[in-house]
């Protein structure tokens, strides 16, 4: 028995699995397991992960490919600890992030998932400038909703209990149970808090600091991004029955901060037609953005003629990445490249 | 020497549910062997309780801060005897969808059991909540399960054929779901299906506007014996967004109606007695559950069900008995 499991997703990821596992080997605090849950790789993932099972606490389990959901499912369902973390195979976390997240949460019965902040790191590791710094305490399940503090799949540690608290018999489902949706390939984190926050009366709250090294794709994405909003309408449409007054408030808020984010990826790709649409769609859904972030807002507003010129002034630049606007920095790549990967908010 | 008396107190507001338990504690005879029970019916939220000759209280109230004043008062007043609270309302669904401010609503509980020696959960999950949130000790609580009589609903006859005559029982109110029902329901393509909605509440207009879509769905109002109302359909479907043990499936499963329930609270508690669980409480998960249901075989009866009534009744008295025989000895402080 660890006190805590860490799961961590592998899809083809040879390249990056040795820097995330040895980031997990190093943390401060020691009593924990690694489950590497290979879903599928066609590369060499598995004898990457062969290398660190000498060290008795790391367990590797091969799977046909389930998704990302399948795959954090079945590493809740092979896991012991009290509390379990995820750790995406191409992310590092912070030597103390472990022991921070289990003071966290001994000293706070009430809280169920405890998240912190993140920073962002490009293919090679180095440092960008783009962090995750999320709201930490007095988070609603609208916040959830709205802005998603935990921020990624690799940031929160969670007490099993509220697994537990989830758990269900999915019809088509491989193991007992699930937890994570595997029938959303996208926005499945969405998914999950909010059926813990909407379900349970376990409390999420951030601790200080960016613990995760978040690594940010640099493939171009824009083709999903229609597809990324369609499974997030997709997670309001099932969510909607359990509390229809809840999301009569809050989900034309959620929608317009959902497009805002689009549009930001647009505009990172360089595209200010397409970013322009979806702020456009963004206003008519709600103006909250716009008093509740103007800064954030505003800059976006700005940032979209100039990303449809493509071609960025240096003072504009800076002033976007300045406003925590998604561009590649220090990377030698092209400044419009996304650099958020999957379908996180930023 | 005469019997020990027990009073149990509701407020003015309590629902029907909670009366039918009560009622049902007053009508055992086994009970009625061990100990006088009445019922007493206060205001709500009063803070001027009344001094009650009792040897045993009972309290079936609703907590609230409002309410918190008369709970200390009734402590202070009633030092030398034990006092029960029955938790009726409060759960963990409950409290994730109504409970902005946790942290003081815990405190709040955490209070008000303080004052009482025992706190009964009416639930295995709603006590597991109690219990593992630390709002009471383990050992100042324990679970009785509610139960009503239920001869008459084990009575009807057992349904027949194939399961067409969908049932949902309860008050109209969103706490019931019946919302979610509605659309589930219309989504599911066989003709010949139906769904009756018995009750009465404040969700009545939004419902039947709801219901004008489909033709099948008929809201009956308030159906005055349940019995009856229970006669009238082969399964019965529980979408609860919160519900702290779930009488109506229990009355459903004893009269060996097809019972499907929302995976929440105490409606857990209904799938060891023969209820079938709907994966998650989402229009799409009830309208495959309904599905799954037209083709059910309805003469399958678990045994869990098929001596429900009996079984239920014993088990709740000897509980209440077992609970009443510990209360009624009190443990006093020894002077130092």
């Amino acid at each position: 028995m660890y006190r805590a499991t860490i799961v961590v997703p592998a899809f083809n990821v040879a390249a990056t699995l040795g820097a995330t596992l040895t980031s997990l080997q190093a943390q401060t605090y020691q009593d924990f397991e690694v489950i590497i849950v290979d879903d599928g790789s066609t590369d060499n993932t598995k004898q990457v992960a062969e290398q660190f099972l000498d060290d008795r606490r790391f367990w590797y389990i091969q799977q046909a490919n389930r998704g990302l959901s399948g795959a954090r499912n079945r590493g809740i369902a092979e896991s012991s600890g009290e509390f379990i973390g995820f750790c995406d195979a191409d992310d590092l976390w912070h030597p103390d992030k472990l022991r921070r997240h289990i003071r966290h949460l001994d000293r706070n019965p009430n809280v169920g998932v405890s998240y912190a902040g993140s920073q962002m790191i490009d293919a090679e590791g180095r440092l960008l400038s783009v962090k995750q710094s999320p709201r930490l305490r007095g988070v609603t399940a609208a916040h959830i909703l709205k802005r998603n503090p935990i921020g990624n799949g690799s940031s929160a540690v969670i007490r099993r209990a509220v697994f537990d608290d989830i758990a269900y018999v999915h019809h088509e489902a491989y193991s007992a149970f699930s937890y994570f949706d595997e029938t959303f390939r996208q926005s499945e984190d969405i998914e999950c808090w909010l059926r813990i926050a909407l379900l349970t009366d376990w409390d999420f709250e951030g601790i200080r600091g960016l613990l995760t090294y978040y690594r940010v794709a640099g493939d171009g994405l824009s083709a999903k991004t229609e597809r990324q909003l369609d499974s997030w309408e997709n997670v309001i449409a099932k969510h909607r029955s359990l509390h229809p007054a809840f999301f009569a408030r809050h989900e034309p808020a959620a929608r317009a901060y959902q497009l805002r984010y689009l549009a930001r990826r647009a505009i990172s790709n360089g595209d200010g037609k397409t970013a322009r649409a979806y702020l456009k769609r963004a206003w008519s859904q709600s103006y909250e953005p716009l008093w509740a972030e103007p800064i954030k807002s505003g800059v976006t507003i700005l940032a979209a003629p100039v990303a449809s010129l493509f071609k960025v002034s240096a003072p504009a630049q800076k002033a976007l990445v300045k406003a925590n606007v998604p561009t590649l920095r220090q990377s030698s790549q092209s400044p419009f490249q996304p650099i958020l990967k999957g379908d996180h908010y930023e | 020497m005469s019997k020990p008396r027990i009073v149990h107190l509701l407020d003015d507001t309590t629902t029907g549910g909670v009366t039918r338990v009560v009622t049902h504690i007053c009508n055992s005879q086994r009970l009625a062997n061990q100990a006088h029970h009445e019922i007493r019916v206060i205001p709500k939220n009063t803070a001027d309780v009344p001094v009650i000759e009792a040897d045993l209280i009972v309290s079936h109230l609703t907590i609230s801060w409002r309410g918190l004043a008369g709970l200390i008062a009734l402590r202070a007043k009633h030092p030398n005897i034990s006092l029960i609270h029955v938790e009726h309302s409060y759960t963990q669904s409950f409290t994730a969808l109504n409970v902005a401010k946790r942290e003081r609503f815990f405190s709040l509980l955490r209070t008000a059991y303080s004052l009482f020696d025992t706190v009964v959960g009416v639930s295995r999950a709603q006590y597991s909540w109690l219990v593992t949130r630390d709002l009471v000790a383990a050992e100042r609580s324990c679970v009785i399960r509610s139960a009503v009589d239920l001869s008459a609903f084990a009575a009807l006859e057992a349904p027949t054929g194939p399961c067409r005559v969908f049932g949902a029982i309860g008050r109209l109110e969103p706490q019931k779901g019946f919302d979610t029902l509605i659309m589930a329901f219309s989504q599911c393509q066989e003709p010949d299906a139906r769904l009756r909605i018995f009750g009465r509440g404040g969700q009545h207009e939004e419902l039947e506007r709801m219901a004008q879509i489909d033709p099948r769905i008929t809201l009956e109002g308030h159906a005055p014996d349940p019995v009856r109302a229970m006669s009238e359909v082969q399964a019965v479907l529980l979408p609860s967004r919160w519900e702290a043990y779930g009488l109506v499936a229990q009355e459903a499963l004893a009269a060996r109606r097809r019972t499907l329930v929302a995976p929440v609270d105490g409606l857990c508690d209904q799938l060891e007695d023969g209820a079938h669980r709907v994966a998650r409480n989402t229009v799409a998960d009830w309208t495959r559950a309904i599905d799954a249901s037209l083709t059910a075989d309805l003469s399958k009866i678990p045994d869990s069900q098929a001596r429900l009534s009996e079984r239920v009744a014993g088990v709740f008295e000897r509980n209440w008995e077992g609970l009443i025989a510990r209360s009624l000895v009190k443990e006093l402080p020894v002077a130092a």
